[in-house]
Order: structure tokens, then sequence, then C-alpha cells
């Protein structure tokens, strides 16, 4: 009886008349990986409050480890640790900061012992750190003092909110590492939110991207703002230049959001006749990354300054013989736009 | 001129033969007023410190109010808190039967009064002025609230210090509730301020002197204690 990590449903979050949050339906399986992405203000870090039981949503229903969250007592809360984007030390030792948490669970057996090995695991040497005071921390080693801090009560959930936006590119690369481990070693549940959306891609086994409160989709999602124009057939135009035009059936709003899931883009090393009901783009390959365990290529293409996002299976993408800097035209069908 | 000048030095000189000769009646006086402080004291930070921190970070329905009204208490009268708590104790009063009249423990009582309010607005201030990852830190490390009640206070530790301090400063200068609910009775209740008070009335200024070195010691010590805990609290 292995129930997921979360069952989330029905959630509404709400900050005064503001809504923040609006799910209706979230799984996370226990011991995976799971990252959020979508820009500041999306409700990544409200979902992680709510995930790590500091925050009662408005409305909805949490189910955590098999059981209805208790968002009041410390009880289920000890079983998962939220590592803040910019972390909070107490005004105390490095050593009675990673032990603070298992000082107020009253679980002190070979405490130093312990934080030695927690410490180890975010690349700090005990010797050099166990007695330092809190100021006395570059901002990398105070993230990594923190992560150590949440390492050491082995949680059996881990939320990482931007734990690497703002560290230096080793400490980043530690982070990640004790991270990664921990789920390996530990079947620790990892929900990261990050703006690193090649990490995520190359990591999590799910991505949920959120744009105003809601999940936009699973995996990497092209989103399309406006300003859109309404056409005299009731459809939407977005125009990045003259040469890419963007038709979208039916106009909502001029400053809505469309959506494009990468796996409906088609992309082509010459230029294709185009059909009708069909939008053609033309840009340049700026990034190509293998994801999903090495089966599949996600092509990043500047398409007058707007980047989209293409995912196509290695095989045809090996075809098309497409190298960063080249030249690429993009197709889609106009219906596969979503509006949000 | 001269005169008048020898009249305070002699006090000077006979302040610094009690103080070096222990006089047992000034001594009483300060045993008195160190005996009421302590206690108003434990009292007024028991209570003071959860009643801070609950108002300085809990949301509840007339939180603003109780912030206003816990303020204003700031300015209480020394006099009025020496008026209530004399008509609650006294023989005709509600709690007369404890026979607390002319005490410590009923000066103690008055005193708490007069630090609670100072007590718990700036704890509650000084629980406010932490910063806002704090409690998210606290409890998603595990703590529950009362855990997470006592680190706040011992994060805020060198302001929560610095309200007891501001609050002792009070308690020991103040003459009015000593005076009323004490009675300033003689090797019993005589405090430094209430003996003060009546030495000077006589004309002994020595013993008055004395004694006034002895508060403006303690205040010296209050302040300076106050300037190393702002130091370290804003470092």
């Amino acid at each position: 009886m292995n129930s997921p990590a979360y069952q989330l449903s029905g959630l509404v979050h709400q900050y005064g008349p503001k809504t923040a949050l609006l799910l209706d339906e979230l799984n996370i399986d226990r011991g995976s990986i799971v990252g959020l992405a979508g820009p500041n203000g999306s409700g990544k870090s409200t979902l992680l409050r709510i995930l790590a039981l500091l925050e009662r949503p408005t409305q909805g229903r949490v189910v955590f480890l098999g059981q209805e969250a208790d968002f009041e007592s410390a009880r289920q809360r000890r079983e998962v640790t939220l590592l803040l984007q910019d972390p909070y030390l107490l005004k105390r030792t490095v050593l009675e900061n990673v032990a603070y948490g298992l000082r107020v669970r009253g679980d002190t057996n070979g405490l130093e012992k312990r934080v030695e090995e927690a410490l180890e695991w975010v690349g700090l040497v005990p010797g050099d750190f166990m007695g330092r005071s809190h100021g006395a921390l570059s901002g990398g080693e105070a993230q990594r003092v923190a992560l150590a801090a949440r390492l050491i009560l082995r949680p059996r959930v881990l939320l990482l909110d931007e734990p690497t936006a703002s560290v230096d590119t080793s400490s980043a690369r530690l982070i990640r590492e004790a991270a990664l481990r921990a789920r390996r070693e530990r079947g620790c549940t990892l929900v990261v939110a990050s703006h690193d959306q090649t990490w995520l891609e190359e990591v999590a086994d799910q991505t949920f991207h959120l744009h105003a409160g809601r999940v936009a989709g699973a995996g990497p999602i092209n989103l399309i703002r406006g300003p859109w124009q309404e056409q005299e057939n009731g459809s939407a135009l977005r125009e990045l230049d003259p040469d890419n035009r963007i038709v979208s059936p039916g106009f909502i709003k001029q400053n809505s959001t469309a959506m494009l899931d990468p796996g409906e883009v088609s992309l082509h090393s010459r230029p294709p006749q185009n059909s009708p009901g069909f939008n053609l783009l033309f840009g340049k390959i700026i990034s190509l990354n293998l994801t999903d365990h090495g089966s599949l290529v996600r092509a990043g293409i500047s398409v007058a300054g707007l980047v989209f996002t293409a995912c196509l299976d290695l095989e045809a993408f090996s075809r098309l013989g497409l190298n960063p800097g080249d030249p690429v035209w993009l197709t889609f069908e106009a219906q596969a736009l979503k509006w949000l | 001129m001269s005169g008048s000048l020898e009249y305070i030095l002699s006090g000077f000189e006979k302040a610094v033969d009690l103080l070096i000769h222990l006089e047992p009646e000034t001594f009483s006086a300060v045993l008195a007023t160190v005996q009421a402080s302590s206690m108003s004291m434990l009292a007024s930070l028991a209570l003071g410190l959860p009643l801070g921190f609950v108002l300085g970070q809990t949301e509840f329905p007339g939180r603003r109010t109780v912030r206003t009204i816990v303020d204003t208490l700031l300015a209480f009268p020394t006099v009025v808190i020496g008026l209530l708590v004399y008509t609650f104790i006294s023989h005709r009063g509600p709690l007369g039967g404890l026979e607390l009249l002319f005490t410590l423990k009923g000066i103690a009582i008055g005193q708490t009064l007069l630090a609670l309010p100072i007590v718990v607005a700036l704890t509650a201030a000084a629980v406010e002025g932490q910063d806002p990852r704090l409690k998210t830190t606290l409890l998603t490390l595990g703590a529950d609230l009362r855990q997470s009640a006592r680190s706040t206070l011992w994060e805020a530790r060198f302001a929560v210090l610095a309200a007891a301090l501001t609050a002792y400063g009070r308690v020991v200068s103040e003459v009015g509730i000593s005076m009323m609910v004490g009675g300033n009775i003689k090797w019993h209740t005589r405090t430094i301020t209430t003996a003060i008070t009546l030495e000077t009335g006589k004309g002994e200024f020595g013993m008055g002197i004395a004694l006034g070195v002895v508060l403006m010691v303690l205040a010296a010590i209050v302040n300076l204690g106050l300037a190393f805990l702002k130091k370290r609290s804003e470092s």
C-alpha cells in the first residue's frame, strides 16, 4: 500500500481577494523528483508552502503520505521540510543550526556525529564549520548549512524553493548533488521549484509548469503572451514581427496567454509548404538538450526574440541534422494553441 | 553660598560613611527594593513574554485594539496603579483577606502591573521585528508552536532582555506604588525611593544621598546594559 506522497484535489488558495493557486488535481509519487517551473508570482512558492504543511489552502483537499493533511500539529510536518531560496540561519553556531531540528524532536543520540555527516553531504568540512557563527558564512555556505539542517532530519519529502538561485556555481552543484543523493540513497521525494529548466528536465520525473496559479501543463510548455489582435473572422493574431505571425482560433482578450505543447511543434531544416490551419514561424536554434533519459531532444528556438521549445524524438531530430545557430522553420496547428 | 555648599557636601560625606559602614537602615531599604523588584520582574516576565509573543506574532480579532491598550498602559501613572492595588488589597477590598496591604508582596503586585505593559509591548515589538523567514524556518525544521515561540524569543533575546531592563529601570525608580501600597514602614516595606522621600522631608540629606547613589548606580548599570544590548541586537 504505497500511496502517493501527495494527492491534491480542488485546491484553491487566496491571499485576500487574489487567487494565488487553483489546482484541480495534482499527484506526486513517493520517491519521485518533481519540478515546478513558471515565472515569478506563478504560485510555485505558495504550492510549496502548502506541500510543506505550513499554510492551509483556502479550499480543497490535501492528502499527505496517505493521510489527510494536518496543518496544525508538528507530527506530519516533521516528515517534510522546505529549503528557502534565501535561507534563514538561527543566530547560533553552524552546529546548533544543523542540530536544531533533531533537538526539537528530542532525538539527540550521537548528535555531533550526525551533524558532521550532514555537513559532509553538502561539501562542508565539519572541523572548519561546526563552530562557526551563523554570520561568518558566505551565501553559498549558508545555503548549504540550511540544506544540511534539513538532510539531517531524513525527511520523507524535501521541498526546494529555488535552491541554487542565489549561490555560486560550486555551491549550486553541491546542493544539487546532495538533494539527488537523498533521493537515491534514502528514497526521499524531491519537489524542486526552479528557473533552471535544463536541470529540471535532466533530473525530474515530471515537471509542472505553473502560470497565474494554475498548472499550465506537465513538461516544458510554451507560453505566448499578448498583445493579441482580434481578426475579422473572430480569430486572434499575435504578430511577433511582419514575417512571424501566430493565429489562434477564438479571440479572448488582448492580454491573454496561449499555451503550446512543445510536442505539437514540428521542426524543418528547409522552408515547408504552409498548410491552411497551420502556423509557420522562422527562427534560429539556440539550444539543444537531451531529456527523458536520452530519448527526446528539447530544442530552444529563438523567433523574433521569443524563445520556443520543441520536443521531438532523437531519431526524428537526427534526420534533420540541425545544430545550434542553424536557421529552422517551426510549424504547429492553430488548434494546438490553448488559452489559459 | 559657602554655607549651602557645605551643607550638601556634608550630606555626601555622610552618604559615603553610611555606605562604607553598611548602615543597617540604609541596607534594609536596599534589600526591600531588591526583594520587591525581583518578585515583580519575575512575575511580569513570566506573564509578559508569552503575551508579548502572542501579540507580536499571531493574528486575532481585536489585535490592533489590544496593542493600543498596551501602548496606552505604558504611560500608566504609578500613583493610579498604587490606588488601584490599594483598593483591591485593602481590608475592605475584594482581595483584602489575603492581607497583602503594607507588605513587599503587595508592592510587587503593583510593580508587576507597572512592568507588565512594558514587557508585553517591547516583546511584541521585538518579535514583530524578527525576519519573516524565521517562523517558516522553525516550523519547517519541525518545531511545534511552543518550541517555535521559545526559539523566536531566543532569536530576539537581546531585544527581549532590553525590554526586561527597561521594565526593571521603571520598577526600581517608582515611588507611588511603594508609598501607597507598602506604606513606607521602616525595616519592612521602606524601599530606596520611599526612604529618600522621607529622609529628605526630615532634612536627613546624608541617608537620602546615600540611597540616591545606590539608585543611580542601579540606573547606570541598567543603561549600560541597554546600550550594550542595543549594539548586540543591531549587529
